[in-house]
C-alpha cells in the first residue's frame, strides 16, 4: 500500500458516528410520531378547517373590536388588549421591585458563598415553576381576574430579573464603593451613590426586555382565567368562532409587536 | 497633625507589611512616600483613615486615636480626610457633578441624602470645587467621557468638596501620561498651598516626588529608612531605599521640559 | 434648568434631571393600568389558597413515600409524550427552518423582493406565543399529542429561522465565493463552505430550543395537547396531591434537561 493509501485508512471514521446519530434521530422522531397517535382523517379535515378559519378570521367586527354599539367597552377587544398590557406592565414592575432584595441575596458579593447559593436556588425554583400552573393555583385564591394575572407575572418575573440583577452586582466596578468608604459614607449611602448609578441602566434594560416577554405571557394566561385577551380564546375556540379567534390573534400580534418596538427603542437609549 | 507611634501591621497571612513606624506630619505639609512596590507604602497610607487596621502601635489624628474609632465616629473622621486613587474610583456612568457631590454625604443624614436632598450650600460647595479644578464647563457631563487627567481632577474635586484637612493620594498620577501628570501634580501643589490642606502621597515616580513634595519618607521592607526634606535626598540615599539604582519607569524624566 | 451663581462670579446652568420624567411616566402608567385591573374587583381567599398549596405539596393521601413515588412512576407515560413532542417538534421545525433562514440571509439571498417579505413574515410569525399555537392546533386537529407536536414544530421553526439567518449573515463568505469560482453550484458551495461554519452553532441552538420546548410542552396538556399537562387538567379540583406530584416531576425534569443542556452547549463552544 502506498503512503497515501495508508494515511487514508487512518483518517478518523467520522462518517460512522454521523450515520449512527442520523439513524438515532430518525428513530426517535419516529417514536414521537408513534406516541402522537396521529389521527390522519382529522389532519385531512384540517385543510378544510384552515380555509374556513382564514375566511372567517378576515371578517372584522368593528363594534366588537373597539367596544361600542352592541358591545360595552369592557366587553370589547380593545379593553382586553389594554388589560393585557396592564397585566404585563404592572406584573413586570412588581417583579422588578421585588427582584431587588432577592438579587441582593443571590449575589456572591453581598451574601457570600452560602447565602448566594440559597438565593440562587430560590430564584431557580421561582423561574422554573410554570406560569400557567401558578395561575391555576392563584386563581383559587384571588379569583378569575386580571389581578391574579398581575400576581402570576410578578412572581415569575422575580426569578428572571433577580438572577440577572445578581449577576450585575457581582460584575460591577467596586472602586467607587472604596472611594465612598474613604469619604465616610454609610452603607445605604454607598449603595445609593456607588452601586445604584452603575446598575440602574442595565437593570432598566433587563426590565424592559422582561416586559416584552411578559406581555406575551399575559396574552395566554387569560386562558386559565387570569384576565386579558386569553379569556376570550377558550370561549371562541369551543364554539368554533373563528371570527372572534381571528380578531384576537390579530390583536395579540399587534400588541406584541408594539411592545416589542417600544421596548427595543427604549433599550437602545439606555445603552 | 498625623502621628504614628510604634505602628506595626502584620497581615493574617503572616506578612509583616510595616514595623516600627514612627512619624509626625504637621498640618500643611506636602509629604511624598517613596519606595519599592510592596515595601508598605499603600499600607501606611490606608492606616491613616483606617481603611486598614493596625496590629500594633497607635495612630493619632489631631490627638484622636484612630484605631478606637468605629461607626459614626469613624465616618466623621473620614469625611475630614480626602482620598485619591490611582484608578480615580469614580462612578463612570454619572455626571461630574454627581460624583463630586457624593463627597458631601457624610455631612448629612442617610435619609436625606438617599433622596438626593442636599442643602443648597452643599451644591454650591461641589460646584466651587469643580471650578477650582478648572473643569466647570464639564460639570454635567458623564464622568467616563472625560480624559484620564480630567477624571483625576474630578476625584480631586470630590475630595475638596469634603473640605478636608488632609488629602491622601495613592499613586495618583501613575495612570496618566507625562504632560497630564504635571498638570495634576500642579493641582495638588496648588491645593496644598492655597487651602493649607496636608497632602500625603504615595509616589511611583521618584523625580516627581522630589520636585513637588517638601518632605520625603522612604520606606524599605516595612520600615522608614528616610524621613526628611526633599532637597536633602542624595542619590546614595535613593539607592539605599530602593536597594538598587532606579529603573527608568521610576523616573518621569524630562520634567522641566514638559512644563 | 436650574441656575447656580458661584461666589467667584461664574454662573452655571444645571440641566433638568431626566429621572423625573421617567418616574412621572411610570406613575401615570401605573395609575392608568391599575384602573383597568381593579375594575373587576378581586377577592382575597387566602385560606383556600393556603389549603391548596398544602395539599399539593404535603400529600396526606398517600400512606408513605413509597406510594407517592409509585404514583410518580405512573406519570412516565405522559412524561414520554411530553419529551417526544418537544424532541420531535424541535428537530422537524429546525429542519424546515433551514431553507427559510437561507432565504432571509442578506449574504445569500441578494434579491430583495424575496428576502424582505420572508423576513417580515418571520417577524410577524414569531410574535405568536407558543401556547396560542398549541391552542389553535387543538382546534384544528383535535386533542392528543399531535397538536402539541405541531405547535412545537411551528414554534421551533420561527425561532430557529431567525437565529440561523443571523448566524449565516455573520459567516465568512470567502470559502463560498472560492468554491463558486471553481464551478460549484450554489447549493454545493453552501453545503461545503457555509454549513460547516454554521453547524456547531446550529446544534447549540437546537439544544437550547429543545430545553425551552420541554418547558412549554409540559404545559400543553392543559389545553388538550398531550403530555404531563393532561394529568393536571384531570386532577385539578380534586386530587391536588397529584397536581403537586406532577408539578414536582415537571420541575425535576426541566432542571435536569437545563443542566444537561448547559453542559452540552458548554462543550460545543
Amino acid at each position: 500500500m502506498t503512503l497515501l493509501e495508508k494515511k487514508l485508512k487512518q483518517k478518523p471514521k467520522i462518517w460512522i458516528l454521523n450515520l449512527i446519530i442520523f439513524v438515532a434521530v430518525i428513530v426517535l422522531v419516529g417514536i414521537s410520531f408513534n406516541g402522537a397517535q396521529i389521527n390522519w382523517t382529522r389532519l385531512e379535515m384540517a385543510g378544510y378547517t384552515l380555509r374556513e378559519m382564514a375566511r372567517q378570521m378576515t371578517d372584522i367586527n368593528w363594534e366588537f373590536l373597539i367596544g361600542f354599539g352592541s358591545y360595552r367597552f369592557t366587553e370589547g377587544i380593545s379593553f382586553l388588549a389594554i388589560e393585557t398590557l396592564a397585566i404585563g406592565f404592572l406584573g413586570t414592575l412588581i417583579g422588578a421591585i421585588l427582584a431587588l432584595p432577592f438579587g441582593f441575596l443571590a449575589s456572591k458579593n453581598i451574601s457570600g458563598k452560602i447565602g448566594s447559593r440559597i438565593g440562587e436556588t430560590l430564584l431557580v425554583i421561582i423561574r422554573v415553576f410554570p406560569e400557567i400552573i401558578l395561575g391555576l393555583i392563584l386563581i383559587k385564591g384571588f379569583g378569575m381576574n386580571a389581578f391574579t394575572g398581575v400576581l402570576v407575572i410578578g412572581l415569575h418575573s422575580i426569578g428572571m430579573i433577580g438572577k440577572l440583577f445578581a449577576e450585575m452586582i457581582d460584575n460591577m466596578d467596586r472602586s467607587p464603593i472604596e472611594a465612598l468608604d474613604a469619604v465616610g459614607a454609610s452603607l445605604l449611602q454607598k449603595i445609593r451613590f456607588a452601586v445604584l448609578p452603575q446598575v440602574a441602566a442595565d437593570f432598566s434594560s433587563v426590565a424592559l426586555y422582561r416586559l416584552d416577554i411578559n406581555v406575551r405571557s399575559a396574552t395566554i394566561l387569560g386562558v386559565v382565567g387570569a384576565g386579558g385577551l386569553g379569556t376570550l380564546i377558550t370561549l371562541a375556540g369551543q364554539n368554533a368562532n373563528w371570527n372572534v379567534l381571528g380578531m384576537i390573534m390579530i390583536t395579540i400580534v399587534i400588541t406584541v409587536i408594539l411592545v416589542d418596538i417600544v421596548s427595543a427603542k427604549l433599550r437602545e437609549k439606555l445603552l | 497633625m498625623i502621628k504614628f507611634i510604634n505602628v506595626a501591621k502584620t497581615y493574617p497571612n503572616g506578612v509583616e507589611a510595616l514595623k516600627n513606624v514612627n512619624l509626625e506630619i504637621k498640618d500643611g505639609e506636602f509629604v511624598a512616600i517613596i519606595g519599592l512596590s510592596g515595601a508598605g507604602k499603600s499600607t501606611l497610607l490606608r492606616l491613616i483613615n483606617k481603611m486598614i487596621e493596625s496590629t500594633g502601635g497607635q495612630i493619632f489624628i489631631d490627638d484622636v486615636e484612630v484605631s478606637s474609632l468605629t461607626g459614626v465616629k469613624l465616618r466623621m473622621l473620614r469625611r475630614n480626610i480626602g482620598m485619591i486613587f490611582q484608578s480615580f474610583n469614580l462612578v463612570k456612568r454619572t455626571s461630574v457633578y454627581n460624583n463630586v457631590l457624593a463627597g458631601r454625604v457624610a455631612y448629612h443624614s442617610t435619609f436625606k441624602t438617599i433622596f438626593g436632598l442636599f442643602p443648597k450650600e452643599d451644591k454650591l460647595i461641589a460646584l466651587e470645587a469643580i471650578e477650582t479644578l478648572g473643569i466647570l464647563d464639564k460639570a454635567f457631563i458623564r464622568a467616563d467621557q472625560l480624559s484620564g487627567g480630567q477624571q483625576q481632577r474630578v476625584a480631586l474635586a470630590r475630595a475638596l468638596a469634603q473640605k478636608p484637612k488632609i488629602i491622601l493620594a495613592d499613586e495618583p498620577v501613575a495612570s496618566l501620561d507625562p504632560i497630564t501628570t504635571i498638570y495634576v501634580m500642579d493641582d495638588f501643589k496648588r491645593i496644598n498651598r492655597d487651602f493649607g490642606i496636608t497632602v500625603v502621597a504615595n509616589m511611583h515616580h521618584v523625580d516627581l516626588a522630589l520636585k513637588y513634595a517638601t518632605r520625603i519618607i522612604g520606606i524599605k521592607a516595612g520600615e522608614i529608612v528616610y524621613d526628611g526634606p526633599a532637597d536633602k535626598v542624595s542619590d546614595d540615599m535613593l539607592v539605599h531605599i530602593y536597594g538598587r539604582s532606579l529603573k527608568s519607569d521610576e523616573l518621569l524624566g524630562d520634567i522641566d521640559e514638559a512644563i | 434648568m436650574k441656575q447656580f451663581n458661584l461666589p467667584s462670579g461664574a454662573v452655571i446652568k444645571k440641566p433638568f434631571n431626566k429621572i423625573w420624567i421617567v418616574l412621572g411616566t411610570l406613575l401615570v402608567l401605573v395609575l392608568f393600568f391599575s384602573l383597568f385591573i381593579f375594575s373587576r374587583r378581586p377577592f382575597f381567599n387566602l385560606s383556600v389558597l393556603g389549603e391548596i398549596l398544602v395539599k399539593m405539596f404535603t400529600p396526606r393521601q398517600y400512606q408513605n413515600w413509597g406510594d407517592y413515588f409509585g404514583y410518580m412512576l405512573t406519570l412516565r407515560g405522559p412524561l414520554v409524550e411530553t419529551l417526544s413532542m418537544a424532541f420531535g417538534g424541535t428537530i422537524i421545525g429546525s429542519i424546515i427552518a433551514i431553507p427559510v433562514a437561507v432565504l432571509s440571509a442578506k449574504n445569500i439571498t441578494k434579491i430583495k423582493w424575496i428576502r424582505i417579505p420572508v423576513r417580515t413574515f418571520l417577524n410577524l410569525y414569531r410574535t405568536i406565543p407558543v401556547m396560542l399555537l398549541a391552542i389553535l392546533a387543538v382546534y384544528l386537529v383535535g386533542i392528543g399529542v399531535l397538536p402539541g407536536l405541531m405547535a412545537i414544530t411551528g414554534f421551533s421553526f420561527g425561532i430557529m429561522a431567525k437565529m440561523l439567518f443571523e448566524i449565516i449573515e455573520t459567516v465568512d463568505m470567502s470559502p463560498y465565493e472560492a468554491l463558486e469560482s471553481t464551478g460549484a453550484t450554489k447549493t454545493q458551495a453552501f453545503v461545503r463552505a457555509i454549513l460547516p461554519q454554521v453547524f456547531p452553532v446550529y446544534i447549540s441552538y437546537l439544544i437550547y430550543i429543545f430545553e425551552i420546548n420541554v418547558r412549554a410542552s409540559a404545559i400543553f396538556g392543559y389545553f388538550g395537547a398531550g403530555g404531563l399537562g393532561t394529568v393536571i387538567v384531570e386532577s385539578a379540583g380534586q386530587y391536588y396531591e397529584r397536581v403537586g406530584a406532577t408539578v414536582i416531576l415537571m420541575l425535576g425534569v426541566v432542571l435536569i434537561i437545563q443542566f444537561i443542556s448547559n453542559y452540552a452547549r458548554g462543550k460545543l463552544q
